[in-house]
Parts: C-alpha cells; structure tokens; sequence
C-alpha cells in the first residue's frame, strides 16, 4: 500500500544502503527540511486562496476569480507580486531586531511542526512531552509579534505589538487547560500514545460534555491565540491601520503573513489530534461493514480533511463575528473561559479517576 | 442569583453566535444569493438598483417638450453649483413676453449625485438617470446642457 | 569531534555570546532578546541532554513567562530605539572585576569537583516519573517543598489581589 509512513521507510532503506548512518541522517535532515518547507509554501497558497473564497461565498461575493481556473492561481499571482516588491526598512528603527523577526516567527511555526503526526507512523519526532512542546513553542510566537512591535518604531505597531502580547499571553492558559483536559484522559503527552488512546472512538464522542466544552473553549482560545478575528486587536486594520506589521513590506511582511497561516494550520492540527483522534478513521461501534469502509480511507486524507474542516470553523468565525474590544476580550478570557475550563478540568479529572468515558 | 445569571449569558451568548454562524453558512452554500455583478462582462445584461443615481437628466416628451419652468428651485438647492439655469423670454400664444429657460446646464464634474435638485425641483422637470459611463478624454464635454434645442415648455405646466 | 560535540559548542557559544551581548548592549530592549536566546540556547541544550520535559519547562516558564514580563515592562516604560547613557569607566571595571570572580569562583568548583560518569545506562525521567515524585510524602518525595511553594504563589496572587482592589491614590 502506499502510504506516508512507507514511501519514508523505502527511502531511509535505499539511503542507508548507500550511506553511512551519519550521512544517511544528514540527508534524511535536509529532506525533511525541505518538505517542511514545501509543505509551507503549499499551506500559504492554499489557506489564502481558502480564505478568499471562504469570506468572499460568506459576505455573498465571488471572490478573486480572474487569475486561473475560478481564480485558484490568485494567491500565487500574490506571492509573486510580494517577492518582487521593494522590503523597505524604516529610518528610525532598530535594524537588526526588525529583520530578525519575521524569522523568528517562520523558525517558531517550523518547530511546532515537529510533534505533529500526519499520518499513521508518520512523524517528525515524537517525543515524549509532544503536547507540552507544542504548547511551549508555541509561547514564543509572541516574541516575534513583540520584537516587529518594538523595532518598527512606530506607535502603531508598538500598540498592536502590546495588545497581541495581553491577548496571547491571556489566551494561552484557557488554551492549555482544555488541552489538559484530553491528557488526563488520555494519560500521556506523546503525541502518539494520545492518537492510540483514540482508536475505539475520538475523545470528543468518548469523553462526555466535559471534553465537548474543552473542545469549545480551546478552539476559542486558539482563534485569539493566532490573532484572528474576532480576536484581531493586534492588527485591527480601522484602529492601527495593521498592528505590529505595519512598517514591513515585501517578503518580509508575506513571511508574517505566511506564519500566521501556518499557525493557523498548526493549531488546527493539534486540535484535530487531540479531539478528532488524528489520522485515526471514524468508527462507529460494532458495525463492522461500517468500520471496514472506513479504514480504506488513507489515515492522511483523515488528517487533512479533520485539520481542514477545522480550518474552516476557524475562518467561519472571522467573517461572522465582528471585532471583540479590548475590555471584551480580557473579559471573556478571565471571567469566562477561565473559571469553565478550570471547573472542567477538575470534572474531567474526576471522571478520569472514576471512569465514567467508554 | 449570580451564577444562574452567569450561566443564562454564557447561554445567550453561544445563542446569538449560533444565530450568525447560521447566516453565514446559509450565504456559504447558496451560491445564487451573491450579488457581484461582473461588470464589464456583463454590460449588455447588467441590472442596476432602481434608485441608482447615475447622472441627471431632463425627460423630453415625443413633441420635444420638456416640465421645466425655469424657476431656479434646483440651481439654489444644489450644494456646490452644479446647476445654471440660463434665461431667454419668449413670446407665449397671447403675444405676452414670458421667461422661460434658454439653456439648463448641467456640470456633470461638479455634481455629487446627491438627489437635492431633483427633490426641489416642483414640476418634476429633472430626474436622475441610471447611465454611468461617463470618462470622457476632453473635461468641456461633462457640461452638459439638459434641455434638447428647440425644445420648449409642455402645456399646462406652470 | 563527533556531531553530538559540534551541536553542544554550538548550543554553549549561542548561550554564552547572547549573555555577553545581552549585558553589552546600550538597547535595553535588545538587551531582553539577547537574554531571551541565551535562555533558548540553555533549553537547546537540556534538549540536547535528552531532558526533554526540563527543556519545554524552560521554554514556557523563562521565554514564553519571565521575558515577555520584562518586555512588557520596557515597553511600558522605555522609549523605542534610545540608547542608555554611557557607563562611568569605575563603573565597568568593577562589574567586570565581579563577574570574574564569580566566574573564577564557578570554574575552580568546577575542576576540584571529581565528576564520576554514572554505571550503566541511565533511564530517561518521563513526565510520570517526575510527577509521582513531585507528589511523593515518603523518604526522597518533593510533596513538601512543592507545597511550600504553592503557598508563595498563593500570597503572590493575593498580593495582586489587595494591590488592584487598592482605591486609586
């Protein structure tokens, strides 16, 4: 069959045939650098086309359609525009840290990319704390926000910058705690073990309300995470024209770009793993007919089409739901997420002890 | 109570979010509802809004007969002087001397399509038309002069 | 030199040159990245270790915590892009005199200690490990200071609570 996890296996073979086990790794390094770099430029021309179309269809527009077969060579008409365009760095500002941090943003989501399991046995690495070092890495992505903010020089960007670091900084405990919620559940941080946890059913049908409302709250948190509308303060285009990237142009403004897209992406992937059971196909009970159908489907496509869909959620918000204030939102996330997530964890705790999940 | 006050909010509030989200789906799958009109593809097919305000007109009926009296009700209600009216007198069937309107220039550059000049205008003598393209490569070709030549007030109309 | 040595230098010298910069610099906010890629290179390095829960611990509580609280406060208080004002030249002779000797101080502990390679293969402490220990009340178990310091915490959060309650001055 072919599958993600076997076209790999063949390749470290006939590498290893060739090589020495140092070069083998070297080369095996650099391939996976190089996928995860395409898988990045794919994500970028994808979700933005997605986007386009998702928002134009919602607002009862067209969207781009010119460019291509219904407009789907748009965002790479974009691409090549914003290779082409002059990257512009403003007189006043701190030189180093402003070319720096669009890098750093692309260097967070590469690492987050790591612990995530695209398909069965097919994963960068899967260590042992895969959840925590998601949720870890992901905790830098606000430095990148913070140092674009400071070095542009710009009252602007200082303000989004300022919102964008209250806001995810905020966000990131609700986030954490209904991740929690599925880790005592499943009672591991591996990645993996999680996936595996979920064969007999996903842990959104198998854990009761309880993970319903985790689930709930940590899509919540990570559309406020990633900056988006709703929760878009930190580049709220009527107030600060565009937060903290105001001042970039050019490659430099499409890597912030990109990495918001890839952010997008990699949440929606963590969720899809720790709610929607991963590449694990969809099963129901004893019907084997049923079961059987299912699993011809290739775990990738299970993966793909769970993280897309939640993509989807997640840009279904954005152009439904107008612009929270800033009071609105430290509201919601410290009066309301936080005490329900905290008193969820604490009944999802006990039906773990008491065992009240199939 | 505070906490079933809390939860009635919390309960309110994923309610009226549904309430959009539902919208929004409803517009997402029904693709017959989207309102763009493609322009220039479109152009022999292109429907406009009925109130569309396009430039202003001066209706002429098939005697080359126009409503207006000359009574200048649109040149003073029109904000940024977009409208001249010019004066001839003219001797009515009685061999009276009347006034009545020589020319109805009409600055289509200045005009902001506001809809004032039609709202003051008494006897209906002026309407807005739903014609748009009007880039032309010489500016002296936007004044327009409204009333056709020769043409002269219906009857009846005071 | 194997790969694993060349990955450590590279670790060490990311570390101790974003420290050095990090204390050079006259851009306070510069002064706060650099520190923030020296802790990185500290968690670069317990991933090196295999220590992976450590290395994340490091990364959410120093990087994604105690950084961005510095940044805030410089942003709070500083102006963009100005420069601190030159240091008096006593000033730095006696910084640097202390921070030799401290550093000659950490390096002669460093060569008097005898370090003794540990027997056999040594088991790599997973999340449960660390757990069970931290809630651990018999001989060897940390219940006790982990507790102490969930008291500290406690009083820090009602500190915050009495300073915000606090009526405007």
């Amino acid at each position: 069959m072919w599958s993600f996890a076997h076209i790999a296996n063949e390749l470290h073979n006939w590498l290893s045939n060739q090589f020495n086990p140092t070069w083998t790794l070297i080369i095996e390094m650099v391939i996976a650098g190089v996928a995860v770099i395409g898988l990045f430029a794919m994500l970028g021309l994808i979700l933005v086309i997605m986007e386009r179309k998702v928002s134009a269809w919602m607002q009862i527009r067209l969207g781009p359609n010119r460019v291509g077969p219904k407009g789907m060579l748009q965002s790479l008409a974009d691409t090549l525009k914003l290779l082409v365009k002059e990257g512009l760095t403003p007189d006043g500002a701190d030189k180093l840290l402003f070319n720096v941090a669009p890098f750093i943003a692309m260097i967070v989501a590469m690492l987050l990319l790591a612990p995530i399991a695209f398909a069965s046995n097919f994963q960068l690495w899967d260590l042992n704390i895969g959840v925590l070092y998601v949720s870890a890495v992901s905790s830098l992505m606000v430095i990148s926000i913070l140092m674009a903010g400071w070095s542009s020089n710009n009252k602007y960007s200082l303000m989004g910058a300022m919102r964008s670091g209250a806001q995810i900084v905020s966000y990131e405990l609700s986030a954490g705690l209904s991740v929690l919620a599925v880790v005592v559940m499943s009672g591991s941080l591996q990645v993996s073990d999680i996936i595996e946890s979920q064969r007999n059913g996903w842990w959104i049908f198998k854990g009761h309300i309880p993970l319903i409302i985790a689930f709930i709250t940590f899509i919540i948190a990570v559309t406020a995470e990633t900056n988006r509308a709703p929760f878009d303060l930190a580049e709220a285009e009527s107030e600060l024209t565009a937060g903290f990237h105001t001042e970039y142009s050019g490659m430099k403004f499409a890597l912030f770009f990109l990495a918001e897209y890839v952010n997008v992406f990699i949440v929606c992937s963590i969720g899809a793993t720790l709610f929607l059971g991963g590449w694990m196909p969809f099963h129901i009970g004893n019907w084997t007919g049923f079961n059987h159908a299912m699993d011809y489907i290739p775990s990738s496509i299970w993966f793909f089409g769970k993280t897309f869909f939640l993509i989807f959620v997640i840009m279904w918000f954005r152009w439904t739901f107008p612009r929270l204030r800033i009071d609105q939102l430290l509201n919601l996330e410290w009066k309301y997420l936080l005490p329900i997530s905290m008193i969820n964890l604490l009944v999802v705790t006990a039906m773990a002890i008491l065992g009240w999940h199939f | 109570m505070f906490i079933g006050k809390y939860i009635k909010d919390i309960w309110a509030g994923i309610r009226s979010l549904l309430v959009g989200m539902k919208r929004t789906l409803y517009y997402f799958t029904h693709h017959k509802e989207i309102i763009t009109q493609q322009y220039p593809d479109n152009r022999d097919t292109l429907e406009l809004p009925e109130r569309f305000k396009g430039e202003v007109v001066m209706p002429h009926n098939e005697n080359n007969e126009h409503r207006c009296t000359g009574c200048q009700a649109c040149e003073l209600a029109c904000p940024n002087g977009t409208i001249k009216v010019i004066f001839k007198n003219e001797l009515n069937a009685e061999g009276k001397k009347k006034k009545a309107i020589d020319k109805l220039v009409y600055h289509l550059e200045l005009c902001t399509m506001c809809n004032l000049c039609i709202e003051a205008c008494p006897s209906d003598a002026i309407k807005m038309a739903q014609t748009f393209e009007h880039s032309v490569f010489d500016r002296n070709q936007l004044t327009k002069v409204l009333n056709k030549p020769g043409s002269k007030i219906m009857d009846g109309v005071e | 030199m194997t790969g694993s040595d060349i990955i450590f230098y590279i670790l060490a010298g990311l570390t101790l040159g974003c420290g050095v910069l990090s204390v050079t610099t006259r851009q306070i906010f510069r002064a706060a990245i650099f520190l923030l890629f020296s802790l990185i290179g500290i968690a670069g390095i317990y991933f090196w270790l295999d220590y992976q829960f450590i290395a994340a611990v490091q990364i959410v509580v120093y990087a994604g915590g105690i950084v961005v609280l510095i940044i805030f406060s410089i942003f709070l208080t500083q102006q963009a892009g100005e420069k601190l004002p030159k240091q008096r030249l006593d000033r730095k002779i006696f910084s640097a005199l202390a921070v030799f000797s401290a550093f000659a101080l950490a390096m002669v502990q460093v060569y008097q200690h005898s370090f003794t390679a540990p027997a056999g293969e040594q088991p790599v402490p997973t999340v449960k490990d660390i757990g069970l220990k931290m809630l651990n009340t018999e001989n060897g178990g940390y219940a006790l200071p982990f507790e102490i310091i969930s008291m500290l915490l406690l009083a820090a959060l009602v500190g915050c609570i009495v300073i915000a309650l606090r009526e405007k001055l």
